[in-house]
């Protein structure tokens, strides 16, 4: 008997749980021998193996300049999948894997080059049974993606179906982005064309999504009639990691406001879309983006680190860290008062802050409703009540809580706010899956709701390229705020003069 | 581990433990309640029921209560041991507890489980109760099983299968069922459904394994494909080998599953399976 096709009239398949397993192809990574490919890209492949997600019929081809035998990149990832994976190590699963991959050292950039690259793919195909179906992966720097595009462009495999995934950042500016947006889009259609921003891989995210329109309690207080505002913190603690010369470039605005941040918001103010597919849920993203008002000079804050201390360690400040220039006016920290100019959302501040060398590592979207209108208790007891916070944790401790006010056990009528967490891991114990892990699965399955579209990308820059523009006319008085705290003083006031106050943490 | 003899003193147990589980810094560890887990353990299986429970509760945080019937003693008491454990999640200070509730049925008190084990659940979610053995008649035990969402079965531990299936399949309006037999037959019925069309006029199977794993297998192709399909069994402790018209069929996975993820992964379902339950029918029919 032969092995066919799924049949939709297969009465066989009736009741069987149907897992989400890819058509065959091949995956090739261009940029493989970078630092993405051993911390996210391969961990992520291993544990797609490991739990039998992959196709069959599948291969994997690293392409980079770094001279290097297949043998040589087998055994680098193979070490990176036990440094940074998220499973135990099992040699069986990595055998069949690297068995099936190949490293191609090129110059993406030359026609000899790809070439080669294509040359090795067709082969693939031949060994493998990948039929044609290709994922190009992207992980190279913005300068090397046009040239890449249109070369991949022009050799387009005749049979099978071809997806682009490509790295952030898509640009450095609005117009930047849509000059990368037509050369793409003139070699591959928009549903070919997967822009990764990993934080929609998250699980936490994507549980924000069900967190809101899956469960009837939230939705009808998710307005400006019971949401006072609401806070979204990307904290880092760590410093730059080496990488100045792209974050000299990018500061905190381009590196993590433009993508994860506006993403965050778009996810906590959009509409509930009427169906979960790609382009119901992006309009809707899209729509918020829109709305989103312009913030003025005196709603955005930026910073810069100076030395400081983190867990007990003194750390150096931005400037003087490698290859930072001395005088850098870059931003390391950026707070923000956000409007999104819609029906539900009218006058709800949302306000955003992110940094590096902050106290310590939180991605957090806190909702924080308006207070009871008439607490009927005596003041002094009243006062420990505050207002109730729904905290979305995206990393880390993954979850949900929601601060209430309840009475201290006593004769008197005190009260005080607890937490009622829920702990992501705490109810499903089986691992979270990694970002990474659900977008190239998700690639390969030909869903791109979890990626970012065209249209999306520009008004993310249009917003950012606003913002920064008053930039350009002053000189900041960086740095303005130590490492180990949570930014400048006027990040504090932004909010204060709101009558608020950031969240403690 | 304290022993108890009633369900208020199980509840203060709890309690108790619980608050003796907080972190020494004050934070509290955390309960999940996900869902109310029973089984229903009779002497025999006492030791095979202990060992699924391993590494069960760290995937499945809940509240599990094993019911040890022992109708023959004496006594008609309760003896009762609460226990709780904690696992830390993974790389965060807190810990996250599951309650383990073990209650021993002496005597008259074996003759209405429902009673004991009513008072105990979570309110508001699931209950999935797992029963060791032929699946019991007696009024008190049906009033267990109608106090729960979902009932684990192994078809594999019945004496008498076709006689069990007919008892079985009598419950399924009234309760959704699994069997642990059905769900180790998947891989061979994800391969069989793979070879579409050309399977679509098998009409014999061989199967290497339990009688009840091919059993099931035979009967879920016969009604799947609504044509008769003869089974020749060889027994086995597992199932090694499936042959469709003598042609060998390849499972999807291989990786031998423990009791415990069997377990597991029937914690992961809601619902009623209509397919197993159409096999399982037609087996209650044919034995008619």
């Amino acid at each position: 008997m032969t092995q066919v096709a799924e049949n939709t009239e297969n009465p066989l398949l009736e009741g069987l749980r149907r897992r989400r397993t890819p058509e065959p192809c091949a995956l090739t990574i261009f940029g493989a021998s970078g630092d993405l490919t051993q911390r996210k890209l391969f961990p992520a492949l291993y544990a797609l193996a490991l739990r039998r997600l992959l196709p069959e019929r599948f291969a994997i081809l690293g392409v980079a300049r770094s001279e290097m035998s297949t043998e040589d990149f087998r055994a680098s990832m193979e070490q990176a999948v036990k440094e940074h994976g998220r499973d135990e190590f099992r040699q069986d699963v990595w055998d069949s894997l690297a068995e099936a991959t190949r490293y191609v050292s090129t110059d993406f950039a030359d026609d000899q080059g790809e070439n080669t690259v294509i040359a090795c793919l067709n082969e693939l195909d031949e060994r493998f049974g990948t039929a044609g179906n290709r994922v190009y992966y992207l992980a190279v720097p913005p300068a090397a993606i046009q040239t890449i595009v249109t070369e991949l462009g022009e050799r387009r495999s005749a049979q099978g179906w071809t997806r682009l995934i490509v790295e952030k950042p898509f640009g450095h500016d609005l117009e930047s982005a849509k000059q990368l947006n037509a050369c793409v889009l003139e070699q591959f259609e928009e549903s070919e064309i997967f822009r990764i921003d990993h934080y929609l891989g998250k699980e936490t995210v994507q549980n924000m999504l069900v967190l809101r329109f899956a469960n009837g309690i939230f939705e009808p207080i998710w307005n400006r009639q019971f949401v006072d505002h609401v806070q979204i913190t990307v904290a880092e603690s760590l410093g730059i990691e080496g990488r100045a010369s792209f974050y000299e470039r990018a500061g905190a605005i381009r590196d993590i406001v433009q993508n994860h941040m506006l993403q965050l918001l778009c996810i906590t103010a959009m509409e509930p879309p009427i169906d979960f597919t790609a382009e119901s849920v992006r309009n809707e993203k899209v729509k918020v983006l829109k709305a989103l008002h312009t913030p003025g000079p005196k709603h955005i804050v930026r910073g810069q680190y100076g030395p400081g201390y983190i867990e007990g360690e003194e750390v150096p400040g931005y400037r003087e860290e490698e290859g930072v220039s001395s005088e850098s006016t870059t931003e390391t920290f950026v707070a923000a008062k956000l409007y999104v100019d819609n029906w539900r959302w009218a006058d709800t501040p949302f306000y955003i802050r992110t940094g590096k060398r902050l106290p310590r590592r939180e991605t957090t979207i806190a909702i924080q409703f308006k207070r009871a209108p008439h607490p009927p208790f005596e003041l002094d007891s009243a006062d420990a009540l505050r207002p109730n916070v729904l905290n979305v944790h995206i990393q880390p401790d993954e979850g949900v809580s929601l601060g209430i006010g309840a009475k201290v056990p006593g004769q008197g009528m005190t009260i005080r706010t607890v937490n009622m967490d829920f702990l992501y891991g705490g109810a499903f114990r089986t691992g979270l899956p990694e970002a990474y892990e659900r977008l190239i699965l998700d690639c390969m399955l030909g869903d791109p709701t979890l990626f970012t579209r065209a249209d999306e990308v520009e008004e993310q820059w249009s917003l950012v390229d606003a913002m920064v523009a008053p930039w350009n006319r002053d000189r900041p008085g960086f740095p303005n705020y130590a490492a180990g705290t949570w930014g400048p003083p006027a990040s504090d006031e932004l909010v204060h003069r709101d009558g608020r106050s950031w969240r403690r943490h | 581990m304290s022993e108890l003899s009633s369900i208020r003193e199980i509840e203060r147990a709890l309690t108790t433990l619980r608050h003796e589980s907080d972190a020494p810094d004050g934070g509290p560890s955390q309960r999940t309640s996900s869902m109310t887990h029973i089984a229903w353990v009779p002497a025999r299986w006492v030791e095979a029921a202990t060992g699924a429970l391993v590494g069960l509760a760290e995937r499945h945080p809940s509240r599990s209560i094993l019911l040890f019937p022992e109708p023959d003693d004496d006594r008609d008491v309760l003896e009762a041991d609460v226990d709780l454990r904690c696992y830390v999640h993974r790389g965060e200070h807190r810990e996250v507890c599951s309650e383990v509730i073990e209650i021993h049925l002496c005597g008259s008190r074996s003759s209405s489980p429902a009673s004991v084990v009513e008072p105990l659940l979570l309110t508001d979610l699931p209950v999935f109760l797992r029963w060791r053995g032929p699946v019991g008649r007696t009024e008190g035990q049906r009033e267990l099983i109608g106090v729960v969402d979902r009932l684990i079965v192994d078809s594999s531990e019945w004496p008498d299968l076709e006689d069990e299936y007919g008892y079985v399949a009598g419950l399924f309006d009234e309760v959704a069922v699994s069997d642990i037999a059905w769900a180790r037959t998947l891989p061979w019925r994800e391969a069989l459904a793979a070879l579409w069309p050309n399977v679509q006029d098998v009409s014999a199977l061989r199967v290497a394994g339990p009688e009840a794993d091919g059993t099931l297998l035979a009967r879920w192709l016969s009604t799947r494909l609504r044509r008769d399909v003869s089974l020749t069994l060889e027994p086995a402790g597992e199932i090694e080998l499936v042959e469709a018209d003598g042609a060998p069929v390849a499972p999807t996975r291989r990786d031998n599953e423990s009791a415990s993820d069997l377990l597991s992964e029937q914690l992961d379902l809601f619902g009623r399976d209509r397919v197993y339950e159409a096999a399982v029918r037609s087996l209650a029919t044919a034995s008619v």
